[in-house]
Formats: C-alpha cells, structure tokens, sequence
C-alpha cells in the first residue's frame, strides 16, 4: 500500500526554511491586519506608515541600529552557549551585571574617556563572566541544570540593579528619578545617535563565527555539543571546553549591558536590560545558533520593537503592539519547525 | 564685563534666574526663561501635539489624570491635526525611541507626564522646533520646560487630619521611589500629623513602583500590623486603600477621588487637575508666545485636598481646612527649624523653604523612617 506521510527531516534545506520564515511572517501579519480591521483601524496605513518610520527616515535607522546592539550581543550570548549545548538562560542577568560593573567603574574611577572606556570594557565583561561562574561549575562538576540556575540569577541581578540605582548610588536632588548620575565616558557616536557599540558588537559575532568555523578549538567545541560522549571518546577535553563557552557566553552579555550602559543609556537604573536578555534567546532561536545568522535575525527583532513603538504613536495599545510581536515570533518559531518536514510517498 | 555675544543662552537663564525672585509673576510660574525666542506660531489645523505617559490612562490616578488633560486641549482645540498619545512609556531608551517617533509624526509640542529625564532630552536637544514639557523635571533648555504641582501643601493639609484621627500616633507610608516628590509627600505630611501631635511618627515602605496593586497591599498589610491607624501614600491605584478598608483604619490617597474602593477607611487625596495648564501651554504655542518655563501649579490651582470622607468627623476636617484657608492667604508652614532624620539641623530656625526646596527635598526630617536620606 502505498501512503502519503511526513518524515522529518535533520536539517531544513535553505529554500524550505527561507519560505517558511516568509510565510509565518506574511501569516502572522495577516492575522493581526484582521484584528486590527475588527479594531476600527486600517491596517494599509499603518503598515505604510511604519515602513515610512522605521526604513524611511534617518530618526527610524538609528533607532534600528541602536535596539541593534544589545539584541546582537545577547543573542550572539545565547547562540554561543548553544555550540556547546548549553541554552543561557541567564542573559538577562549577565547584562545587568555587566553595566553594573561598568558603571562602578565609569562613576567611581576618575580619569579620561580614553582610559576609562576600555577600563568599563573590561568591568562588563568580567561581570558579565561572574554572573554566569556559578551555573558554569554547578552544570560541569555537578551536573546541575543551566536552565534553571542561569534563569533565577536574572531575579538576584536585576534587584540588586534596582537597589543600588534607587539607593546607595542614586543621583541626589539631580535631573533624573531613580537612576545614578550620568556616567562621563561615553562611547562617541558615529552616525546620529548610533554608537562604535554597533560595529563592535558586528566584529564580535564576525570573530566567534570565524572561531568556530575554523579553529580547532571551535571544531572540538562543536563536535561536544553534538555529541558529548564521542568528543569525550575521542579524548577531546569537554569538561573545559563547557567551561570556557559557559563564561565566553556570560562574557559576551555583560559586554552588551557595557555598550548599552556607555553608549546608549548612560545612567545605571532598574530596567535598563529592558528585556534584551530574554529577546536574546529568541534571536538565537531565529539565527538557528548560528553567530553570523544572530546579525540577521537581532536586525529582524530591531525591526519588529521599533515597529511596536511606531505603532503605539498611532494609537495602538501597547498590549496590542506585544500581542502582534508575539503573533510574529511565535508563527516564524512554528515555520522554522514545519521547514523541518517533508511529505514523502511510501509503503507502509 | 560680561561678553553678551558669546554669552549662551543657558548663561542668560542663570542670570534671569537671579533677579527672577523680585519680579512678578502670574500664579504657578516659578521663573520664565527669559532669553528664549517663543517658538514660530502654528495654524490650529497644522499642529500635532504628543503625550507620552508612564501608565495607562485607565489607572483612575496620575496617568488619567493627565489624559483628562489630553481630553480638554482637545476641546479647547477641536481643529488640532492630530494628538499623539502613548502609554506605559518605560523608563529606559524606549522613550527615547518614542519621543523621537513624536517628532518625526510632526509634533510642534510635546509633554512627558512622568519625568524620563535624559531618555527625554536626548530628542529635546535634537529638535529644536519642538516644544517640549516634562512634568517633574528639572532641566530646562531653549525648548524644554517643566511643571509640577504643589502638592505638599494638601499633603500637609492632609496631615493635620491624620493627627487629628490617628490614636496610636503612628502612620504609615506606601512609598515608590526614594525621590524629591516621595521625600515631600513623607516630609509635609508629618509635618502636618505633628503640628497636631508632636509625637506622631510616620514609617516608610518602597515599592519601587507606582503602579503595582500587589506589594501596595502588603506593604500596606505590613504598616498596619506594625501598629499604623492611618495610611498614606503615592500609588495610582488603591490598593492599600482597600487594607484599609478591611482592616478598619484610615487612608489618604493620591491622583483622584476613589473613595468607592474604600468608603469608611477614606479620609481625603491628594487632587490632581492639569486641563487649565495644558489647555494654556497648548495655546501660547499656537499662538507663538510659548517660552520654557518652571510651572508649579499652587494649592487650589491644579492641586487640592478631596472633599473629606464620610467618616471623618466634622471638626476634623473644619481644623484642616482652617489651615488649609491660612496657606490660602500666604502662610506657609515649612519654615525652620527642621531637623534630618539623624536630628542635625537643615534648615535654621526662622528661614523658609522655597517653592524649589520642597520640590528638590531630598532628605527625611526627623520622624520618618523607612527613606533612606
């Protein structure tokens, strides 16, 4: 008998998992055009007015490349974990404490930008690798879970973010409510009001991409994350290896709370992460862990936040705007499953 | 001498700011910037106007009240092109992003209800054209000026009939943040509870928030069971109002009457009414002659105590509101000596705190405990 089935497929072919993105996307869209019409509002406008405002003025590309950073920064975090088959969960709280660090040092040491920049680089990453040191042991000697402990430091960073911010280290009688003095070192922009944060945070998903790709280090670390008990087999040092990705992956969030801190934000407050850590995962998710795909796919999330603030202008509330980002993120997630299969003619 | 040509016009702000105190000027208006050009009139039909809140307007507090706000300009001017309005604008580079959105939609003038500092002068400095308006802040640029009510007058008013119905003598405080305008509120209202009982102390407990009807609850739960009779504080919801309510104490609130979430337990709020102010700084803008300005709106021209609850017996409200009709005919109750909470003298004996000293307060006087100064 011959039957009509799904097999799944290891990998998706590039033209599959392209089409699928497109049709989730174009779905996804279509879905909401329909609530938006039930709504009272025409979703041709809008859809017109926020290609206008996101790809159509100088004001709309530089929010684009500024939401850029940290979404580039946390999903290359959780991309990189993903090489090793570790998901961080703990982005959120790495870049807390990486603009923590960065802070401490921009506020408290005086000295030129010139030497305190690289000095708050340092800080960020430092912190960034602190935060995630804990899960990074528990997970290699003892086995524990990262899900679950990278996850709750989020909770411990961002109250201590908020205390320090509303407490010891608040500006007095300043211009700000809730939030230290402004940090003196900035990262200088290089078009309108995009920062070097923005070409450096593309180098670092360039470099990991050509160290995993090509070095022997990076073959090895992949070769673990497929298949551990052969890396180990294969007398490949896994141990370590999960070690060093672990802290790169922490490494690399805490830089991008240090560029959010130092180019974009300037002040240590609560909030300030605004979500980036756990958007990170979805633009790892989307980039499929692939280094030079989190490019693409923190560039396709930038897009879609910055449409939600063009959108909330035109009166849409914000739960709607969060419900349509969700509606977006959620299909492409069920797309890039879907490219996995193909239907095939057989005998039972 | 001073070189007038390469003088800025930040410098001549300074300067105006000096002999601003002898001139006179109408009500609310603290001191006009003086060396700022008025922005070039707009057509009614051209004008954009944007809003950007920090909750939603459904709050039945700050947020609504400053839509009400929103909703009279509309009135007042019913061939503006188009009002922007946004809600829940968080406190990080969102709201840069949003007031940046205002501009490029055309916005002639803008109005942050809920102070976002830096995130909002980042645009301030990059649109020149645009007047902007920050309530609670403290910047003031060619195009950026700021208001703010004052409210520790009625919170002051508000005290008074807290020392008058408190027996245990300790009150309690549902704060937010540790800022000028919570300092204030703690400050002026024990002020107020101790002009009446010397002995009154007022506990403090952070939330850091302003909106989160849960911790407000506990919080308030928390001040009760440490004895508290009479609850206070700076939420745009009612939480503790309702802790109140069931635990048969009394609650003053903030933003707007909402006594029906807690009828016995309501004693008065804190009266928030933009509509006047916004409706004129709409109307100077159109018609060319806005300037940035330091506004805060006086006692019963924009901020108010409530109409007393129902419970609160007669005398009560007739002795705060005695007071209240003495701050009326200039008198002011915050004059020195006030002590910090660490008993050293901040302000001397005889010397009376300025408009802008309560507005800056940022210290507890002694008495308060739970803010750390």
């Amino acid at each position: 008998m011959v039957e009509w089935r799904l097999q799944r497929l290891p990998s998706a072919g590039t033209g599959a998992a392209l089409g699928a993105r497109i049709a989730a996307v174009l779905l996804a869209l279509g879905v909401a055009a329909v609530a938006l019409v039930l709504a009272g509002q025409n979703p041709f406008a809008l859809a017109a007015q926020v290609i206008r405002a996101t790809f159509g003025s100088t004001f709309g590309l530089e929010d684009l490349g500024l939401l850029l950073i940290p979404l580039l920064l946390t999903g290359l975090s959780v991309a990189v974990g993903q090489q090793i088959g570790v998901w961080n969960i703990g982005a959120e709280g790495q870049f807390y404490i990486g603009a923590f660090a960065a802070a401490a040092v921009g506020l408290f040491l005086p000295g030129s930008a010139a030497l305190i920049l690289p000095l708050m680089f340092v800080a960020g990453a430092v912190g960034g690798m602190f935060w995630i040191l804990v899960p990074t042991l528990a997970r290699a000697y003892a086995g524990v879970n990262e899900l679950i402990t990278t996850l709750l430091l989020n909770f411990v960073a961002a109250l201590l973010v908020y205390y320090v911010a509303t407490g010891p280290w608040r500006e007095r009688g300043g211009v700000s409510n809730s939030a230290t003095a402004r940090i003196p070192a900035e990262i200088p922009e290089f078009w309108g009001l995009v920062h070097w944060g923005l070409p450096a945070g593309v180098l670092m998903a360039l470099g990991f991409a050509a160290l995993l790709a090509y070095s022997r280090w990076g073959y090895e670390v992949r070769f673990a994350g497929s298949n551990a008990k052969a890396a180990r087999y294969a007398g490949m040092p896994v141990r370590r290896h999960l070690v060093t990705v672990m802290l790169l992956s922490g490494m690399i969030a805490g830089i991008g709370g240090m560029l959010e801190i130092a180019g974009t934000v300037h002040r240590l407050q609560g909030g300030i992460s605004n979500n980036f850590g756990y958007l990170g995962i979805m633009v790892a998710v989307l980039a499929r862990n692939s280094c030079l795909g989190v490019i693409a796919s923190a560039a396709f999330m930038a897009v879609i936040l910055n449409a939600g603030i063009v959108l909330q202008t035109q009166g849409l509330t914000s739960a709607t705007v969060l419900a349509i980002t969700g509606l977006i993120l959620f299909l492409t997630a069920v797309g890039d499953e879907v490219s996995h299969y193909r239907i095939v003619r057989g005998k039972v | 001498m001073i070189d007038l040509k390469r003088l800025s016009r930040r410098g001549l702000l300074n300067m105006g700011a000096i002999g601003a105190a002898s001139l006179v000027m109408p009500k609310g208006l603290l001191r006009p910037a003086y060396a700022a050009e008025p922005l070039a009139p707009i057509a009614e039909e051209d004008a954009v106007i944007g809003f950007g809140h920090v909750g939603p307007i459904t709050d039945e507090g700050w947020t609504w009240s400053h839509h009400q706000g929103l909703l009279a300009v509309q009135e007042a001017y019913p061939k503006l092109k188009k009002i922007h309005e946004v809600e829940n604008v968080p406190y990080s580079a969102d709201a840069t992003r949003t007031y940046r959105q205002f501009v490029s939609e055309g916005a002639n003038m803008i109005f942050d209800t809920s102070s976002t500092g830096d995130f909002l002068h980042e645009v301030v400095r990059r649109a020149p054209d645009v007047a902007f308006m920050e309530c609670d802040g403290h910047a003031i640029m060619d195009n950026l000026g700021w208001y703010y009510l004052a409210h520790w007058y009625p919170t002051y008013i508000v005290g008074v009939a807290a020392g008058h119905l408190s027996k245990t003598g300790k009150l309690g405080y549902v704060a937010s943040f540790p800022v000028p305008s919570v300092f204030c509120s703690t400050n002026s209202f024990l002020m107020g509870a101790r002009s009446v009982n010397p002995d009154a102390t007022l506990q403090t407990i952070v939330i850091n928030s302003w909106f989160d009807p849960q911790a407000a609850t506990q919080a308030g739960t928390a001040l009760i069971d440490n004895g508290c009779d009479f609850l206070f504080g700076i939420m745009d919801e009612a939480g503790y109002l309702q802790v109140a309510e069931k635990r048969g104490v009394w609650a003053a609130m903030w933003n707007t009457d909402i006594r029906r979430y807690g009828p016995n337990a309501y004693v008065s709020s804190i009266i928030i009414d933009f509509k006047d102010f916004y409706v004129d700084q709409v109307g100077k803008r159109l018609a060319g002659t806005w300037v940035p300005g330091e506004h805060i709106l006086p006692l019963a021209g924009g901020v108010d105590r409530d109409v007393w609850g129902q419970n609160v017996p007669k005398e009560v409200g007739d002795a705060a509101d005695a007071v209240r009709q003495k701050m009326l005919d200039g008198w002011s109750p915050f004059v020195g000596e006030i002590k910090d909470a660490s008993g050293a003298t901040r302000v001397e004996a005889g010397k009376q705190m300025t408009e802008l000293d309560l507005y800056t307060w940022d210290w507890s006087i002694e008495g308060v405990s739970g803010l750390s100064g």
